[in-house]
This record gives structure tokens, sequence and C-alpha cells, in this order.
């Protein structure tokens, strides 16, 4: 039984449609990375899945229960940037939700905001809070009522690479618990650090689904990157600019290019590099990160880069 | 039941700690009888045992009505229901601000409704814990004034006597009136997404009606001079829309408060009964008996109560 299930969601805004025959499917105690560029339709679905907005279409099952239902009981939701209530306290703020939930144990407030290391700041107003307070806080409540399922739309919003480093911990011991975690992310280097498997939607359409080294695979069977540097920087500029070749640089490191070319020419690119006097230093094929295959799959849809 | 309990109490809760609730009491429960104290006892100073006590009213019996323990308890009930607009529709707007219209300006509608999925416990939740502030504040009002009231008797010649039995149901019933006001503007609050405009509209939007019909009666009247008139008289409505005023929503609101009021006239020389044709009658709710006014409020309270749960189910939240 899947833990989270979309059954051909649709959700429409007069003729516009956000969400287009959304299908998706989540095991338990899996991590799903949930990718698409702005207004993609992530956050729409997550809130449909969330029960926040009713679907125009399809429906959504949590836990084997249609939403809205008994199964949002179980869910921990962190949905854009977390709000609370300035005048309370951090704690305060944690006990009003756990008094409307209801099924929160004695010293659970406590072990949360622990666990998001905010124990010092518990009595402080939320009004007074930082941005990474805030997002720790938000997490430590939708935590509180030690969920199955958690849904996350771009937790690490805002922070700053320690806060950002501390969530992507948070989450990991979170989901080592067993609890299942759809997390969307517009920081495609964090994703790739914590999930196994990427959902990608655009337009609200299902572009890919399945395992991270999948996406980045299917896309180097076509095109390889390859990272070169010669003895003369320029001269190997010279000779990649007449085949025609576009070239990346990296800007920390001007002596080395990166280049994109089909698999099949790799062996003639070298040959003829070498044949025009450059003198190779380095030249390997390099992983593509997540960011570079996501970028390139919506390339293919007609997308400009 | 439990789901409906649990937001209750988060409610509570979080009214609790909430500075409005302290600044709506303090004004209620301190400001009121202490300003009627200073009143009574200048009155008492300046023309106590003066030519007035040779007059109709004594300045005793005045200040017997005024500022004993029952006179403040009564003047905690009907003070609110004088003013424009009323402290009542005051308190219930800023408790509807808190409750409704703060989870749209914070953003905290994604945040309840995922912590509690039943929207009809969190919607009806809310009106019952803003039932219970309610509550809370007319009794400390009352307590409050029973209390100046007994310190006022070292100072003033004034006894714990009254009809305490009367004025305990009248509280009870303008407590019970408050919840259609509630649910009015819990509707429009939530209805306008504005909290500010929300707060206006309770303030104005009944009265505004009111005062539309009250011009148009005046002007243009129920005379057959247009075709719509004929129509309205050939169908017999002539006799409803004259009665319109009797189910008006603020007269019948402020009912139970306003009662109180016509013993004080009465107390004046003028009969309460004469101002049934003048221009004060509705403000003294003449015409209009405690049960009509029951009625009215029920059928109000339903309505506006049906079209919230609606919407609230409905909306998507944002």
């Amino acid at each position: 039984m899947s833990v989270i299930a979309a059954h051909g969601l649709v959700k429409r805004y007069g003729s516009a449609v956000a969400v287009d025959r959304l299908d998706l499917e989540v095991e338990r105690g899996e991590i799903v990375g949930f990718l698409g560029p702005n207004g993609a339709g992530k956050t729409t679905t997550l809130r449909m899945l969330a029960g926040l907005i009713r679907p125009s279409a399809g429906h959504a099952e949590i836990l084997g229960a249609r939403v809205p239902g008994r199964g949002l009981r179980r869910v921990g939701t962190m949905i854009e940037e977390p709000s609370f209530y300035p005048y309370m306290s951090g704690r305060d703020n944690l006990r009003y939700a756990a008094t409307l939930h209801g099924d929160v144990p004695p010293g659970r407030i406590d072990e949360v905001l622990a666990f998001v290391r905010l124990e010092n700041a518990a009595a402080k107003r939320v009004g007074q809070y930082s941005q990474g307070m805030r997002q720790r806080l938000g997490l430590a409540r939708a935590l509180l009522h030690e969920p199955d399922v958690l849904l996350l739309d771009e937790p690490t919003n805002g922070l700053d690479p320690v806060g950002i480093a501390e969530i992507r911990e948070n989450l990991r011991t979170v989901a080592r618990q067993g609890v299942t975690v759809l997390i969307s992310s517009h920081i495609l280097a964090e994703i790739e650090k914590l999930v196994a498997r990427v959902v990608a939607i655009e337009r609200g359409q299902l572009r890919f689904d399945g395992p991270l080294h999948e996406l980045t695979a299917r896309l180097d069977e076509h095109t390889v990157t390859m990272r070169l540097a010669a003895t003369d920087p320029d001269a190997l500029r010279s000779a990649l600019a007449e085949r025609e070749i576009a070239v990346e640089t990296e800007a920390a490191d001007p002596a080395h290019a990166k280049v994109r070319i089909a698999q099949a020419e790799v062996p003639e690119l070298l040959r003829g590099l070498l044949t025009s006097g450059v003198e190779l230093l380095e030249a390997r094929r390099v992983g593509e990160d997540l960011e570079d295959a996501y970028l390139r799959l919506l390339r293919e849809d007609g997308r400009p880069s | 039941m439990i789901p409906l309990y649990r937001v209750v109490r988060a409610e509570l809760f979080k009214a609790v700690r909430k500075r409005r609730s302290y600044v709506l009491a303090g004004l209620w429960w301190v400001l009121l009888p202490a300003v009627t104290l200073i009143i009574a006892r200048v009155v008492q100073v300046n023309v106590g045992g003066s030519f007035v006590d040779e007059t109709g009213t004594t300045v005793a019996t005045l200040l017997q009505e005024l500022a004993s323990p029952y006179g403040l308890a009564r003047v905690a009930l009907t003070g609110p229901a004088f003013l424009s607009p009323s402290y009542y529709v005051i308190v219930v707007a800023l408790l509807a601000a808190v409750f409704i219209g703060e989870e749209k300006s914070l953003n905290m509608w994604k945040t309840t409704l995922v912590a509690q999925p039943s929207r009809l416990a969190v919607i009806w939740g809310k009106i019952a814990a803003m039932m219970i502030v309610l509550a809370l504040l007319m009794a400390g009002a009352a307590l409050f004034a029973v209390l100046a009231g007994a310190a006022a008797t070292t100072f003033l010649p004034t006894t714990f006597a009254g009809a305490w039995g009367e004025l305990g149901r009248l509280y009870l019933q303008q407590w019970a009136h408050l919840t259609t006001l509630t649910l009015f503007a819990s509707l429009l609050i939530f209805l306008v997404r504005n909290v500010a405009l929300g707060i206006v509209m309770t303030f104005f939007l009944p009265a505004l009606v009111e005062g539309i019909y009250t011009v148009w009666r005046a002007t243009v009247g129920f005379e057959p001079i247009n075709r719509l008139n004929a129509v309205f008289q050939a169908l017999e409505l002539r006799r409803t829309l004259e009665n319109l005023p009797r189910w008006f929503l603020t007269d019948n609101l402020y009912l139970p408060a306003r009662v109180p009021a016509r013993r004080l006239i009465d107390l004046f020389g003028a009969e309460a009964a004469d101002l049934q044709d003048s221009p004060l009658g509705s403000l003294f709710g003449s015409g209009l008996t405690l049960p009509h006014a029951a009625w009215a409020m029920t059928l109000y309270a339903l309505f506006f109560g049906a079209l919230l749960t609606w919407l609230f189910v409905r909306r998507d939240v944002d």
C-alpha cells in the first residue's frame, strides 16, 4: 500500500491548469524529491495532498485514506514559509498546535525543541526569531505528533549553509525512523544529498519519476560532459571554437574548460585537439549533477535553460 | 465532539495570550464602573440635598438606580448597547478578528487545518471559544460592577436591593443574542478576507442597510405611486414591508440590554411606551418583546451559521 498516492490529480484556476492529471505513489519510508520550476504546480500538489485545497478532478490518498480524511492526522507539513502567532513564544506556538491536534504525548514539545536545537530560544516570542529559527520551529511543529508522513515545501528556503545542513541532518534522522518524506526544493544540490528518488513536474504534468541515478544516467546515454585542461588554455578554447563546441568556464578555475558533446564524438574530439597542437593536461568525463540533469530535462521539452 | 473540544481548548489558550483580551476586559470591567461611580459621586456632592430632592425623583433614588451594586451591574449590561458602534459589536468584531481574521493575515489557516483537519470542528470550535470569551467578559463585567457597587455603598446612599433574577436572565439572553453577532462578524471577516474591512463592515453594514430602508420609507413610502408599489399592494406585501423594522438585526440584537433602560426613562418622568412612535423608539426597543427578539436572532443565527459553514468547508486555503 502506498503511503502517499495521487490519482489523476487536476487543479484548475479558471482556465489555467496548475496541476494536470498527476499520478504519484510513494512507499513507506521513502524520501522523494519533488522538483519543478516556479509555477510548475509543486506547492499546489502538496496543498492538495495536505487537504488544504480541493482537486478539480482526481483524488489523493494518505495512508490508504482519501484526502481529506483520517489519514491527514498522521501527516506533518511545512508548506511554503512556516507561519506562527508572533505574539506567542516558540513553545506556546507548539503547545497551541499540540492542543489542536490532541495526540501529542507529554514531553514531546521539549523533545522536538531539542531535536531542532531551539530549546534555548523556546521562551522567546516568535516575532523575534530569525528566518532560520522559524524554519526549524516549523520542522519541530511538523514533527510534533510523530507523523508517518512529512510533506515539506522548500524547507531550506532562506537558510544559510549551516542552517541547510542542520535541516538536512534532521530530515535524515527522521527518515531513518521510517517516516515517509515528500520534499520539494529549488536547491537541487540539497535534494541530491538527501533523496534516492525524484519526481519532476512541469506545467503541472509529470516529467520524470524514478531513481535519481536513472535521471542522470538516462541523460548521460546521449551526451557526456568532459573536463579539459591544456598547457595553453587559449589554444584549447580556439580549437574548440573551430569545432563549434560551446565551452563552459568555471569562474573559480579558468584554466579548465567544460564541454558537453555526444558520447560517440569524444574520441574524434580528443584526436582532433592533439592534431591541432593542443597539449592536453587533463581530459576526463565528469558525472552530471542533479541540477545539470534537471535543466537538460527541461531543455528537452523546449524550455530555455 | 473530541476535535471540537480540542479546538475550543486551543483557541482559549490563544485568547489568554492575546493582549487585546485584557484591554477589552479592562475597559468593560474597570473603566465603565469607575466612570459611573465618579459621575454618581459628582451628582451626590453637587445636587444631593438641593432643590432636586424636592421634585419627582430624588438624588438617592437616582444613585440607587445607577451606582448601587444592582445599578452598576445593570449599567454593565446596558451601557455597551448604547454606544455607536456599540461596545458589544466592538468586542465581537475584535474577537472575530483574532479568531478568524488573524488566521488569514498571519497565514495560519494552513497550520490550523493540518493540525486539525476537521473543518467543521475548527469553525464551530472557534465560534464556541468566542462565545466562552464573551461569557467571561460579561460575567467579569457583572462581577466587577457588583464589587464596585459594594465598595460604593460605603460613601453613597445605596443598597444591594434590585431585581437580580431578571437582570441575570437579561444577561443570559443578551449573551445568547451575541451568538448571532459573532456568526455575522466571523462570516464577514472570513468572506472579505480582510480584517480591517471585515471589522468596518461588521460595525456599519446592518446600520447602513436599515438606514437605507428608513430613508426609502421616509421618501418614497408605500404610496401606490409606481408599479413596484402597486405590485406589493396587490400581493399584500405592504404590511410585511411596513413591519420590516420589527426584524431589524440591531434592534433585536440589543433588546435584552436595552430593556432595563426603559425603567430609567420612566424614572425621569417619561413613559417608555410613549417613545414607540418617536425617533428614539427603536433605540429602546419599543414595540419589540424579548421572545420576538429571541426568534429573530435565532433565524439570523441559522442563516449566518449555515452560510459560514458552507463557505468554510468549501474554500481553498491560500
